[in-house]
């Protein structure tokens, strides 16, 4: 049962810089040894969350629990958290062992356990022989690396990682994604990132926090806020949505309530040449094919439906399909953005048709 | 890399003329001191500078720049740090009035000292019932060349400490280090350079202030004459000799500044490829 | 509001409280209080005694000299400036970094002593001097001209020193780009590069002007402080003071000190139009 209480817990949490209400009215709670990202677009206050979390910035009302006690008035160095800078912050003028030792030093360990400490720590890291050197010596993902290890040094309950991949080029950051999932699961230390990359937080959490405009949109597992987005912001914001003004125009979705606006994803838009075979053909409506692109391992389809230009995924192994050719689109489901409620609708024929069948 | 703007006749004419133009300006002048002070034979000027009088007044100059060091590092730094590392009301205030001695004419920094410490001020009775002399006295030079130098050091920190931003501070506080700790392990690195370079230039000001202080010190032989203003009297008193030779030591002093500085901002800027 | 502010500015960095009370103390007691004071005694003249004493001949004598020598000192100083950090930044000579380093010599050499040999150097019977006086029948030290010559001298290294990163910087690809389209080095001096240094020699410029309307040491042996001929104004001040009449020199120093706010509010303003103009806001 332990297990799913929250570890770090934020109650009512509100914060202004000056004019700007960065953070309102924020809830949160994450269990022990979990991996939680904060996700949201830039000014979403999701740096101001982790700062807070930190003790770098104090909140204007609300409570931070951190197991159990409210650690509002403790200072950040005494939280037990390590913390990564989004542009690492590594003491540019001590080399990396010393970086690493820093939080030891502090502490005053005695000098043969740090140099233990900071060996085990660059062989986890897998830098081991660059402990003289300095962080201008070193490439991107190993300035992240010994960020990742400074933080780790004195043993802290919870690791907050500031956008860790923003700095690092595209290739080494799909490389070092996976390590840092592995690392903290080996760890099993609770750690919580920001990240404005959804496939960042899809990929690596277990948990995603969603922000916007300083609140808490949505609290959930990837698959969750995937399939179940519960506000029209996390609907238009996660996956590759399309928006749709008036819904009720395409054939089998009935009118739900007042407002006429949807989202589409590619994968809810099957699209079929003339005549091929398709399950539900003659609930398909026609569209004309405006554009192709080609995506290595699958081609995107744009396809003009009722003045919508929606997208859609096809193999490369289906028959091919060109640019002005008609082709059949079946739309199997939408979300439905009815006031500030989101409610999945999907085609009614397929409901139909497993009735008849 | 050379454009073409770069032909050759106008070329050389430009440099002619930037050498001739130094050359009258600048080398001219120093060139006339060092003359002028040897004129009279080594011993003359041997006697010159040993002379008592010169002695106290270089003495007082090295006092009062000491002085402005000092507190102008201390203030440098205090003010850079907290500037730079904290969020609060009023910055912009604090540091236009920090420049505003350097805008503010010497003869005029000298005048506001008269003002506030001088007879017609209502501090004066205090001070004068405690025994505390500032204006003609030591303290009016020691402030005036304060004054005047006030901003040199946090001027040249202020722009080294923003560009590095609070990150490295707050992940050291973060740490748990200490202020100290803090500054002396993580911030100073960064600002030994640039402060440095603000202490030559606050030396070379302070020694050669003049006007400033030629208002506070009422000229009392051996007590409250700086170098420079031994000089203008012994200019005034047509010891020429005596004047150039005096003048000669701050040239020396100036020679040596500028050698320093050429070579502190060669340095830093190869701590700056460190720094990237 | 105001209770969260104590809350808020808690920074996690140590040390606010003592580096902002140093600051605060030495700043007080070196420029704040003595500014202060300055204020309260000019608040006790009357505008009739202020305009009195300011429209006295003499002293409206000494305002226009120190204008009109501070700016032919600076005009010089500007096209020199211009040529000097042109020669620094675009050409390799035998001898630059000698010329780079002594650029600097009026910032570092004390300004009485540039100011008496200055002086030697100019009367009529000084190398220079006599040259002129023999030649052309002009003399500098003691004159007009000689108080310029030493604003020349103390204004050097402003104009050089503002232009030269700026002139650094300026891509040579524009250059090229000029020459490409047609343009003669004359033309491309003057559309090309002349706009991107404006605001650095506007800047330099009246830096160097505030100095020299201020400038004491250089000037006062070589200015020879006749009235109405040769007294500038801070020798003014220093005359009234030697007088023990605090409220002449007072009123004197607040005018020099409301001429000194215009020309940098002027400069503000001109940087700002100009960086404006070259990042192309409105």
């Amino acid at each position: 049962m332990n297990e799913h209480a929250a570890y770090v817990e934020l109650r009512n949490i509100n914060k202004h810089f000056k004019d700007f209400h960065a953070t309102r009215d924020v809830n949160i709670a994450i269990p022990r040894g979990q991996l939680a990202a904060l996700l949201g677009p830039s000014g979403s206050g999701k740096t101001t969350i982790l700062r807070m979390i930190a003790g770098l910035e104090q909140p204007d009302s609300g409570e931070i629990l951190i197991g159990g006690r409210v650690v509002n008035n403790v200072p950040g160095s005494e939280r037990g958290i390590g913390f990564v800078f989004q542009n690492y912050a590594l003491f540019r003028y001590m080399t990396v062992f010393d970086n690493i030792a820093f939080g030891l030093r502090v502490k005053k360990a005695p000098e043969t356990a740090i140099r233990e400490r900071v060996t085990e720590l660059l062989g986890l890291i897998g830098c081991s022989g660059l402990e003289n050197r300095y962080p201008s010596q070193l490439s991107g993902g190993q300035r992240q690396r010994v960020a990742f290890a400074r933080a780790l040094a004195p043993n802290p309950q919870i690791l907050l990682l500031d956008e860790p991949f923003a700095a690092i080029d595209a290739k080494v950051r799909l490389e070092l994604r996976t390590w840092l999932r592995e690392m903290i699961t080996r760890l099993h230390i609770t750690s919580i990132f920001v990240t404005h990359d959804q496939d960042e937080a899809i990929e690596v959490a277990d948990e995603i926090i969603v922000t916007n405009k300083g609140r808490v949109e949505q609290t959930g597992s990837p698959q969750e806020l995937y399939s179940h987005p519960s506000t029209p912001f996390v609907a238009r914001f996660i996956g590759n949505s399309i928006p749709v003004k008036d819904y009720t125009r395409f054939r089998y979705f009935e009118r739900f309530g007042p407002q006429t606006e949807a989202v589409l994803r590619p994968e809810f838009i099957g699209i079929f040449k003339k005549g091929e075979k398709l399950q539900y053909a003659s609930s398909a409506e026609e569209g004309v094919v405006e554009d192709i692109i080609f995506r290595g391992s699958s081609l995107e389809i744009r396809v003009r439906l009722h003045d919508n230009l929606l997208s859609a995924i096809r193999s490369v192994n289906d028959p091919a399909i060109h640019v002005g050719e008609k082709v059949d689109v079946f739309i199997y489901r939408l979300f439905i953005i009815d006031g500030g409620r989101v409610t999945l609708a999907h085609n009614q024929s397929l409901k139909k048709e497993s009735v008849v069948i | 890399m050379e454009p073409q703007t770069n032909s050759g006749p106008l070329k050389w004419t430009l440099i002619t003329a930037s050498a001739v133009f130094l050359s009258v300006f600048l080398l001219l002048p120093l060139a006339y001191i060092v003359a002028t002070a040897l004129r009279q034979g080594m011993d003359a000027y041997l006697a010159a500078i040993t002379d008592k009088y010169t002695c106290k007044a270089a003495w007082l100059t090295i006092q009062a720049t000491l002085w402005a060091v000092a507190v102008n590092t201390v203030f440098g730094i205090a003010a850079a740090w907290c500037l730079t590392k904290f969020a609060f009301r009023g910055k912009k205030i604090i540091s236009t009035c920090i420049d505003l001695p350097v805008t503010v004419s010497p003869i005029i920094a000298g005048l506001i000292y008269l003002l506030t410490f001088g007879r017609q001020s209502f501090l004066y009775p205090y001070l004068d019932s405690w025994n505390i002399k500032i204006i003609f006295a030591v303290p009016g030079i020691v402030l005036a060349t304060i004054f005047v130098t006030f901003p040199f050091i946090s001027r040249e920190l202020l722009p080294v400490l923003t560009a590095q931003g609070t990150d490295e501070e707050e992940a050291a506080a973060l740490m748990g280090a200490g202020a100290f700790t803090i500054f002396r392990k993580v911030t100073l690195p960064h600002i030994k350079w640039a402060l440095l370079y603000g202490v030559v230039l606050c030396t070379a000001r302070a020694m050669g202030e003049f006007g400033a202080v030629s208002v506070l010190s009422g000229h009392l032989w051996g007590k409250t004459n700086t170098l420079p203003l031994y000089i203008e009297l012994l200019y005034q008193g047509y010891d020429f000799t005596g004047a150039f030779a005096a003048s000669s030591l701050l040239v020396v002093m100036a020679i040596i500044i500028l050698a320093l500085r050429l070579w502190l901002e060669r340095r830093g800027s190869k701590e700056l490829d460190i720094r990237k | 509001m105001k209770f969260r502010n104590g809350n808020k500015r808690k920074s996690i960095i140590p040390g606010f409280g003592l580096s902002f009370g140093v600051t605060i103390t030495i700043l007080s007691l070196v420029v704040l209080i003595p500014l202060c004071s300055l204020v309260v005694f000019a608040s006790r003249l009357s505008p009739a005694e202020f305009l009195n004493i300011i429209m006295r001949p003499r002293v409206m004598a000494s305002f226009w000299i120190s204008l009109s020598t501070a700016l032919a000192a600076s005009l010089v100083n500007a096209v020199m400036g211009i040529i000097l950090a042109w020669v620094l930044v675009r050409y390799e000579f035998p001898g630059k970094r000698f010329i780079d380093g002594i650029i600097e010599l009026p910032f570092a050499l004390p300004t009485a002593v540039a100011g008496i040999s200055l002086t030697h150097l100019t009367t009529t019977n000084g190398w220079v001097g006599k040259v002129f006086y023999d030649l052309f029948g002009i003399r500098i030290a003691y004159s007009w001209l000689g108080i310029t010559v030493a604003l020349v001298f103390i204004g050097i290294p402003f104009v050089v020193r503002s232009i030269q990163p700026v002139l650094e910087k300026i891509d040579s690809q524009y250059e090229e780009a000029a020459m490409i389209l047609g343009a003669d080095s004359a033309t491309t001096f003057r559309k090309v590069i002349f706009p991107e240094i404006l605001p650095a020699l506007i800047s330099g410029f009246t830096l160097a002007f505030a100095r020299c309307i201020g400038e004491y040491g250089s000037v006062v042996f070589i200015a020879g402080n006749t009235p109405y001929k040769t007294e500038i104004v801070p020798l003014l001040i220093m005359a009234e003071l030697q007088e023990f009449d605090y409220a002449a020199a007072t009123s004197i120093a607040l005018a020099m000190l409301a001429i000194a706010f215009i020309i940098l509010s002027a400069n503000a303003i001109l940087q700002s139009i100009a960086s404006r103009r070259i990042s192309g806001l409105n």
